[in-house]
């Protein structure tokens, strides 16, 4: 049934010649569900270059569930204490194996002061697992407003779980149905020859 | 559709950790705590957590293979989009839990290369053919169905980025159940037609979907590293059991039979009965049911299966048809191609 393409697979074995992806660096993506709700860490990714990471991010972290916007940015700035004078997002995560939650804005000298100041001016006494903090020139932001993510302008239940739950329904009462029908007639049968 | 995480590590014992950090780490788990990368960790478990989620990674990947090529000939444009959107899913579930993987110490870059090599391996479900609609069916059912059912007990486990990247795969594995189960409920509402390419496809998943859960539990499961350490949370066969009990009356509630079946080496039926041992036992109130061929399983994980050699022939195939488009990216383009 394979496509001849598929089915015709040249039969190669061995070791592979090629390495790219070693080159690739990580990426850590945050999305926020609604307008005006938090940014949550998603997760993170692989790509070549930053416009290679927005497109993966919007695929892969923007398609799932609606999703009003996305940060993205080289991993390594988040937990980096060292940078320049600027303004820094500050994500918590509050308990170890929680999501980095993002907390609010910060000016300050680098990463370092960038944490220090999180913890003054969001947490306070409060008790957290880690924190961290991404310069606001590095980070990419794409906002659905004005850059489409979730794509509403069609219907999207085909690929959501409660897009099928009432049809799903539907069929179980119908086959129920049947077969409620077929052992009525069975009976039905019996009784009569 | 993704995997069970049934990766056979078997590490004696952790005589190179430092006792006191071991007992302050075992108590952390045994008390529910959770495990973040850059926290302390026996290196049994740094390894164990590693094969886990790269097996769990190279699964998805893997297991794309067989449903990407049906998406050109979905029965309906609504079908075309769902399978396409379920691919697309489960191949981004391979790169999240790469990531997870690489956390604990190996580049994505070997990653993908040991499941090309044959070093690592993926789940063994994958080396079924899929030679009908129905079988895509079936997938999205049984075995999309079997992977939320261990997932959610995953999802408890002690590594952090392992589990939130469970709770995050479960909520996709939902649409992709439950899209599972209208295809299903549609042929099964159909015509004799429909009914026999959905019973066909059934008779040649329900052993996979038994054998999803890996081999049956050993003496000392629970104190096993896996379990101690709470990486799994409930043992292969609790889960197969849970399984059996949900789907067994649900398959026959729309007119599936269960049979036991022989299979020729290319994976397709030759001859089948009616599963004898199939009950619910009133006095356990679980399903009782023949077990799947373990014989058969254990030849395929070897590499003997229908379709082994296919599916890493294609993802061999696929990964170096890409090179250039690596190369092309990595060498000299700054930006990526436009929209427009």
């Amino acid at each position: 049934m394979l496509s001849k393409a598929r089915s015709n697979l040249p039969n190669a074995t061995g070791d592979l010649s090629t390495d790219e992806v070693a080159a690739f660096p990580n990426w850590t993506v945050f999305t926020q569900k609604k307008e005006g709700a938090i940014h949550l860490h998603a997760g993170s990714l692989g790509a070549p270059n930053a416009d290679f990471a927005q497109m993966f991010a919007r695929e892969h972290y923007g398609q799932d569930q609606p999703c009003s916007s996305l940060w993205i940015g080289p991993r390594e700035i988040f937990t980096a204490n060292d940078g320049v004078q600027e303004t820094y997002e500050v994500f918590v995560q509050w308990v170890a194996g929680g999501r980095h939650e993002h907390v609010g804005v910060v000016e300050a000298e680098n990463g370092a002061d960038a944490k220090t100041k999180c913890v003054g001016q969001f947490i306070g006494d409060k008790e957290y697992h880690t924190i961290w903090s991404a310069p606001n020139s590095i980070l990419t932001k794409i906002e659905s407003a004005t850059n489409m993510i979730w794509r509403k302008t069609t219907d999207q239940n085909y690929r959501l779980a409660k897009g099928y739950s009432r049809v799903v329904r539907q069929k179980w009462d119908a086959i129920r149905a049947g077969a409620a029908v077929d052992k009525y007639q069975e009976e039905d049968l019996k009784d009569t020859f | 559709m993704s995997a069970s995480a049934n990766v056979e590590v078997n590490i004696k014992d952790c005589a190179n950790a430092d006792p006191e950090k071991l007992a302050v780490f075992e108590q952390h788990v045994a008390e529910g705590g959770l495990v973040e990368p850059n926290d302390w960790m026996p290196e049994a478990y740094r390894t164990l957590m590693l094969r886990m989620a790269e097996h769990h990674a190279n699964s998805e990947i893997v297991g794309a293979l067989p449903e990407g090529e049906w998406i050109t000939r979905a029965p309906s444009l609504l079908r075309k989009l769902a399978l396409t959107a379920k691919v697309q899913d489960e191949v981004g579930h391979g790169q999240m839990l790469y990531e997870v993987a690489q956390d604990l110490g190996k580049t994505r870059n070997a990653m993908l290369r040991d499941l090309i090599t044959g070093v690592t391996k993926y789940h063994n479900c994958f080396n079924y053919p899929c030679p009908t609609w129905g079988d895509i069916c079936m997938i999205a059912w049984l075995i999309d169905g079997a992977a939320i059912l261990n997932q959610g007990t995953l999802a408890h486990g002690s590594f952090g980025p392992y589990i939130r990247t469970m709770r995050r795969i479960n909520m996709e594995e939902a649409f992709h159940f439950k899209h599972g189960e209208d295809m299903v409920l549609t042929l099964m509402s159909g015509t004799d037609k429909q009914k026999q390419l959905a019973q066909d496809a059934f008779d040649r998943w329900w052993d996979p979907s038994l054998a999803f859960f890996g081999p049956n539990d050993r003496p000392d499961e629970r104190e096993r590293p896996a379990m101690r350490w709470r990486m799994k949370t409930a043992t292969n066969n609790e889960l197969r059991q849970k399984f059996v009990n949900r789907f067994a009356p649900a398959a026959m509630a729309t007119g599936l039979v269960i049979n036991v079946c022989k299979k020729d080496a290319s994976g397709m039926v030759i001859s089948k009965e009616p599963d004898p041992l199939l009950k619910l036992n009133e006095e356990t109130g679980n399903w009782d049911f023949t077990q799947p061929d373990w014989d058969e399983f254990f030849r395929v994980i070897r590499g003997d299966g229908p379709c082994n050699k296919d599916r890493l022939a294609l993802r061999r195939f696929s990964y170096e048809q890409g090179e250039w488009v690596r190369r092309a990216i990595l060498d000299g383009a700054t930006t990526a191609p436009s929209d427009h």
